[in-house]
């Protein structure tokens, strides 16, 4: 296991090595928060960013992972993934490498948008809840990279990538519980706003705001992220070019 | 044992046939895979690397099989792909530590810093990859393969966009690999260089082998001199006795042998200007290999193995 480590090092010091792609994972999600927190008009609350801060997180665990998927289309196309295919190293450590550098950057992020809620008036989560919150987000990044890592190791070119980026990032965004809660939703939004895996996350730091814990979301988000994992793995072990 | 043996080695992608029915012997020695374009060279390599399942057939690397010893070929073998696959953000010792820790190399530090003298990189090991050359960048790629001792070095196109003197230094650097005991299978489309470096060639031609031999050995077949020609005009319907037509090169080069290059010379000339042609010059060579290539491959849709009489087919159509 120590083989994910080293393939995140590598991840890791490329990241960091592009100096504006650091700047830009930082300010983007902060963008996301003064804009969509700040600047929509509601009515349901007279807090909206305490109530937008949990889904623009969970959004922007999104956002990572789905563009964290362009890694493995990268070391594909360019011929890394081979070498690392033909190393005597478990194939699974490839992907684990880049679960652990995706959910990484991405808890990176949330964090700056932690940092700035707090700064523009959102309440204090409790010592615990905050603990809960970053399990939760983590185990959230998990699914959702190892889900776009998985369909990137299965596409085979980086256009066909950012067309499937393209096309879940947005119904996944928008038919969430991230911008509203279920009951000022229409109906026929509800149920796709509770089978959505990304309200799972949302819901349940949700419920750590007002010091509630959502065992049955977070329950739904580890089940749903076991099954996933358990997909790539398979996937990854038995890859051929 | 035998480093690499292949038996009825076969891939198809869906119903198109990649590789057909290969048998291969490759002792310890320089191996090149020589073929155009889409005969079946990489998918050879990748089925060896246990990259690509064959369809048919079996490969043994180092003993193992590739397909159901997988994990014991990877810990033989070391592959370097034509793509030039170095990170240009890393320093070259750190690309290098990558592979050495994937590797699980014990003494890594001495190790690395061996690697890196052995391809020259000592001096520059500590720059960006960025910086470096094409040349650098493929020892480098030496570099990272060699690092945990493998038996078997599988080299997919290593001189492909490379410098002529980068392309020598490389092949030189492979020379040194193999008189250290490494067994080297390549592949590359620089007829050249296969001549003078590989001990032993095989040339694929639409996934089967045409012919397996040392380069000397294979132009030892023709036995002829080759008289190449810059003609234009009007092409011959025929060729005076003794001649035979071999192929034509770069679109204006044609290529013929003959037992007796230069007596033939003056008898070919008179032919082909009274047939029309305007020679422009002719010249008499010794074979090479890539005369064998383009006499083996240059003529399609026939049966495989040596034979001379392929030669003499493909009178020029225009």
């Amino acid at each position: 296991m120590r083989d994910v480590i080293y393939y995140f090092e590598r991840d890791f010091l490329r990241w960091i090595r592009g100096k504006l792609s650091v700047v830009s994972a930082l300010v983007m999600p902060a963008a996301w928060l003064i804009f969509v927190g700040l600047a929509l008009p509601t009515t349901f609350t007279t807090n909206y960013i305490d109530f937008i801060t949990p889904g623009i997180m969970v959004l922007t665990m999104v956002g990572a992972s789905l563009q964290g998927g362009s890694l493995l289309i990268f070391d594909k196309i360019l011929g890394f993934l081979n070498k690392f295919l033909a190393l005597p190293s478990p194939r699974e450590s490839i992907l684990f490498g880049k679960i652990l550098f995706i959910t990484t950057r991405g808890l990176l992020q949330a964090t700056v948008i932690l940092v700035l809620a707090f700064l523009l008036g959102a309440a204090l989560f409790p010592p615990g809840g905050l603990l809960l919150t970053y399990a939760i987000l983590a185990v959230f990044g998990i699914l959702l990279s190892s889900f776009s890592t998985t369909i990137a190791l299965s596409l085979s070119d980086h256009d066909a990538y950012a067309a499937f980026t393209a096309m879940i990032s947005m119904p996944l965004f928008f038919s969430s519980s991230a911008l509203m809660p279920y009951d000022v939703m229409p109906t026929w939004l509800r149920f796709f706003a509770y089978i959505n895996p990304v309200s799972y996350a949302i819901d349940s730091i949700r419920a750590l705001q007002s010091g509630m814990i959502a065992w049955s979301r977070m329950a739904e988000l580890v089940l749903l992220s076991i099954l996933v994992v358990g997909i790539s793995i398979h996937q990854f072990r038995k890859v051929t070019v | 044992m035998i480093p690499i043996e292949t038996h009825d080695l076969t891939k198809y992608y869906g119903s198109l046939c990649a590789v057909d029915h290969l048998n291969l012997e490759v002792g310890n020695e320089i191996f090149g895979l020589l073929g155009p374009n889409g005969s079946g060279k990489t998918t050879t390599v990748l089925m060896l690397t246990t990259l690509l399942r064959p369809t048919e057939g079996s490969a043994l690397v180092c003993g193992h099989d590739v397909a159901r010893e997988a994990q014991e070929v990877r810990k033989s073998i070391s592959y370097v792909p034509q793509d030039m696959a170095v990170d240009i953000k890393l320093t070259g010792r750190e690309n290098v530590t990558l592979f050495a820790k994937l590797y699980g190399i014990s003494r890594r530090d001495e190790t690395i810093d061996r690697v890196l003298g052995m391809m020259d990189l000592s001096s520059r090991a500590d720059d960006l990859v960025r910086t470096y050359s094409g040349g650098m960048r493929r020892r480098l790629e030496l570099a990272q393969a060699l690092v945990h001792e493998p038996k078997v070095l599988f080299l997919d196109e290593p001189t492909i966009g490379l410098d002529v003197a980068a392309r020598r230094k490389i092949w030189e650097h492979i020379s040194t690999l193999k008189s250290r005991g490494m067994t080297i299978f390549v592949t590359t489309h620089y007829m050249d260089e296969a001549d003078h470096s590989c001990d032993r060639v095989a040339i694929l031609d639409h996934g089967r082998v045409v012919a397996v031999d040392s380069p000397s050995r294979l132009e030892g077949h023709i036995a002829k001199d080759i008289i190449s020609a810059r003609i234009s005009g009007k092409y011959p319907e025929t060729l005076p006795e003794g001649v035979e037509f071999l192929g034509e090169r770069d679109g204006e080069t044609a290529l013929f042998s003959s037992e007796h290059g230069s007596e033939m010379v003056p008898i070919l000339f008179r032919w082909l200007e009274e047939q029309g042609a305007i020679v422009h010059s002719l010249s008499v060579r010794e074979p090479t290999l890539d005369d064998i290539f383009l006499a083996l491959v240059g003529t399609r849709d026939e049966g495989s193995g040596f034979d001379d009489h392929k030669f003499r087919t493909m009178l020029r159509r225009r």
